[in-house]
């Protein structure tokens, strides 16, 4: 009884958006119809889903989800355990660190597209005054998918760091005292105690990280409107361009479906390793 | 808390309240001319050329234009009428010079008739959509409606506007007559006229003065000469050669070159046509276009070619007339004063690319008559020369861009007297057209990038366009 409103909170707010999608990506509804749209079965999800646009769309989610994981925890880790250790100059750098978590993605990918602009950037100014031509930032798929995970990096290293932080600071201290004490070095202790110690940590940093780069749109969409051609174009800008783009509700609401679906496992694992013990 | 923590502290929040106001300055002064330029409207007066064009034109010309605006009112007026007196109408605007002009004749209209006219205007972005939105519920919310001519397809499909054939036919005022046929044409949908034409803007070729004059050029007439021309001015390393939108906009210049090869999009049965010799030679061409084009061009949307040409140096650029207004602004532009205009190079085939604004009533409008009384006020003969001195990108009427002292003023105004020769291409007035557009922009950028052979890449753009043209038909 007294977790009603929280039921009516969670079915207002997710079940019925869910089933409304459910039910719409069904439909031929599009936004300039004037007709009532009528039922298509799964036509939708044959047309949108299961074709070569969506699968290049999920693995250019998944490279630059991988990528960008591969950057962001190694870095996010070093800085948590660097900072950790409050050494002189640490209250300074970890505000200025945090800033660029502040900030929002659209100024982000903004303030990044000038920077990377071929010609007009100050990222090619630089390297040309050290010799280098400088790069096309946004040139081809592999330029533009770096740029995109270097942007998006950028602004999840401060995540990945503070809750390296917040994690380091729940550890006891005495096995670290002791490790000290029976002669370990810095490195030993961070691979044998710190690092498994963290693992639940690292595991939920790993799944939020996972989910928020499936859904990453704005960086991308300011960057390079999932280009050239469609080569940085994720599942999210898929779904922006079928919903908003062309128009097709329905459409856009299969892929959402879709990626609903893909991300379920992801939610289940994150679950897991929450509820499990250390 | 000791000293040294204390002031440890201050000196770390200190220099991050100093690095967050720095960043979030630096945004805020970068993100009003980049949202602009990562949308991607067909009329080309945007929100870019908004800026530039409301800080210069509409400031120089402000004085002139409230002159004329209170001339013409107070000739055509019989006398002064309180706002809201004799009802009201909402208009619906998207951020453009074309929108701050007709907002600039509002308090004059409010004065002659006695109609209280309330504005709102909503970012290019979202406002197609919410007007169709709007038209579905049938909610009689908006009057008077700017829209893309790329949306008059939709439009027109769906009956959200209304037709303007009879208001036309008995308005002397706004005289359909002093348009070229080929732009009386412009807001028609299946022979009905839905929208008026709120600005003109033809692709035409920009070249810099300067660098042709010493390298000893001439504008070119064909695209021979222009890839020759480009090509020159890049051997003499004084200069990218030439750049038009190679990126997400790449369907705008790469359509054109179709048509002005000879080739055609799709046949009279809806069949995909983007396959043949004519649309590979055009391919081909834009392909080579990018060899002399500067280093970074592959990614330039529409806004991004123009704002590379007045702060580079390149030798030309392809572009729609409506961005003439960024040119006036010599805080963007650095190349001021050494860009000139000439027609759009030919291919054989004699087409005119046109673009630009639309203006219509919605169909659910409840005060249809109000609604043109101020279209016709706004967009009539008589106000024809204080709405384009009042920054916004011109219409073309045969009058104005034949009109001596306006050449004078603004010489690009030839560039819009589109001959009856020469034949009017616009966006294809398609509902499918944003998904069309999509695919080609994603089949024509691997080509360019080199990932499809052109041929294979056309053939397999002519696949995907089958099923697109073919829920058009449904």
């Amino acid at each position: 009884m007294f977790t009603l409103p929280a039921w009516l909170l969670i079915l207002a707010l997710f079940a019925v958006p869910i089933a409304v999608g459910v039910y719409l990506s069904t439909r031929n509804a599009t936004i300039g119809a004037f007709s009532p749209p009528r039922s298509v079965g799964f036509e939708n999800y044959r047309r949108d889903v299961a074709n070569a646009t969506f699968r290049e769309a999920v693995r250019t989610t998944l490279v630059i989800a991988i990528l960008g994981l591969t950057m962001q925890l190694p870095i996010g880790v070093g800085l948590g355990v660097l900072l950790h250790r409050n050494l002189r100059g640490t209250r300074l750098f970890r505000s200025v660190l945090l800033l660029p978590m502040l900030l929002t993605p659209v100024a982000i990918g903004l303030m990044w597209r000038f920077i990377l602009d071929t010609d007009l950037g100050v990222a090619n100014w630089f390297l040309s005054k050290v010799g280098s031509s400088g790069f096309d930032w946004f040139g081809d798929r592999h330029a533009a998918v770096a740029s995109i995970v270097l942007v998006d990096s950028w602004q999840s290293i401060p995540f990945v760091m503070l809750l390296t932080i917040a994690g380091l600071a729940g550890l006891p201290t005495e096995p670290f005292e002791a490790a000290v004490v029976d002669g370990a070095g810095p490195l030993r202790i961070f691979v044998s105690l710190t690092l498994p110690m963290l693992r639940r940590v690292l595991l939920v940093i790993l799944l939020i990280r996972l989910i928020d780069v499936l859904k990453l749109f704005d960086v991308i969409f300011i960057l390079t409107r999932g280009g050239p051609g469609t080569a940085t174009q994720t599942v999210g800008l898929l779904n922006y361009n079928t919903g908003f783009n062309f128009l097709q509700t329905s459409r856009a609401a299969a892929i959402g479906v879709a990626v609903t679906i893909l991300t379920i496992p992801l939610f289940l694992v994150w679950r897991r390793a929450s509820r499990s013990e250390p | 808390m000791s000293r040294t923590s204390r002031t440890r502290r201050w000196t770390s929040t200190a220099a991050a309240a100093l690095l967050v106001v720095v960043g979030l300055t630096a945004c805020g002064s970068d993100s009003k001319d980049t949202t602009a330029a990562t949308e991607a409207p067909a009329s080309t007066e945007t929100t870019v050329a908004a800026a530039a064009a409301a800080e210069t034109t509409v400031a120089a010309a402000s004085e002139t234009t409230a002159a004329a605006v209170t001339e013409t009112t107070a000739a055509a007026a019989s006398g002064d009428q309180k706002a809201g007196s004799n009802g009201e109408i909402n208009v619906f605007l998207i951020p453009s010079p074309s929108s701050t002009a007709i907002q600039s004749f509002i308090p004059a209209f409010e004065k002659k008739t006695g109609i209280k006219v309330n504005f709102s205007e909503t970012p290019y972005g979202e406002a197609h959509q919410k007007q169709l939105l709007s038209y579905q519920q049938k909610s009689g919310a908006y009057d008077v409606a700017q829209f893309d001519n790329t949306f008059l397809a939709a439009f027109g499909a769906a009956k959200a506007m209304a037709p303007l054939d009879d208001y036309l036919k008995g308005s002397s005022e706004y005289d359909i007559s002093d348009f070229s046929p080929g732009q009386q044409d412009y807001g028609k949908y299946n022979g009905a006229t839905y929208g008026l034409t709120l600005s003109t803007e033809p692709m035409i070729q920009w070249y810099r003065t300067d660098l042709y004059t010493e390298l000893g050029l001439k504008p070119a007439t064909t695209w021979d000469e222009y890839l020759a021309n480009a090509q020159a001015v890049k051997k003499s390393g004084k200069a990218d050669g030439a750049i038009v939108g190679f990126g997400p906009g790449v369907s705008w210049w790469w359509m054109t070159l179709v048509w002005s090869f000879g080739g055609k999009l799709y046949d009279e049965n809806l069949n995909p046509t983007v396959n043949t010799p004519e649309a590979l030679k055009a391919t081909k061409y834009l392909k080579s276009l990018l060899d002399v084009a500067p280093k970074g061009a592959i990614s330039t949307n529409g806004d991004d070619v123009t704002a590379k040409f007045v702060s580079t140096d390149i030798g030309s650029m392809i572009q729609y007339s409506g961005y003439y207004g960024f040119m006036l602004d010599p805080k963007t532009n650095k190349n001021l004063g050494k860009i000139e205009t000439a027609k759009m190079p030919s291919g054989g085939t004699d087409i005119t690319h046109l673009a630009g604004w639309n203006i219509g009533i919605p169909d659910d409008s409840k005060n249809k008559d109000k609604a043109w009384q101020f279209l016709e006020f706004v967009l009539g003969k008589s106000n024809a020369k204080a709405f384009l001195k009042s920054g916004a990108a011109a219409i073309g009427r045969t009058s104005i861009i034949t009109d001596a002292d306006l050449l004078k003023e603004q010489p690009y105004l030839a560039t819009l007297d589109i001959p009856s020769s020469s034949r009017v291409e616009r966006y294809p007035q398609l509902k499918v057209w944003p998904e069309m557009d999509k695919t080609i922009v994603d089949a024509i950028t691997n080509v360019l990038t080199g990932k499809d052979d052109p041929q294979k890449g056309l053939d397999s753009l002519n696949e995907k366009l089958k099923p697109i043209l073919a829920s058009e038909k449904s």
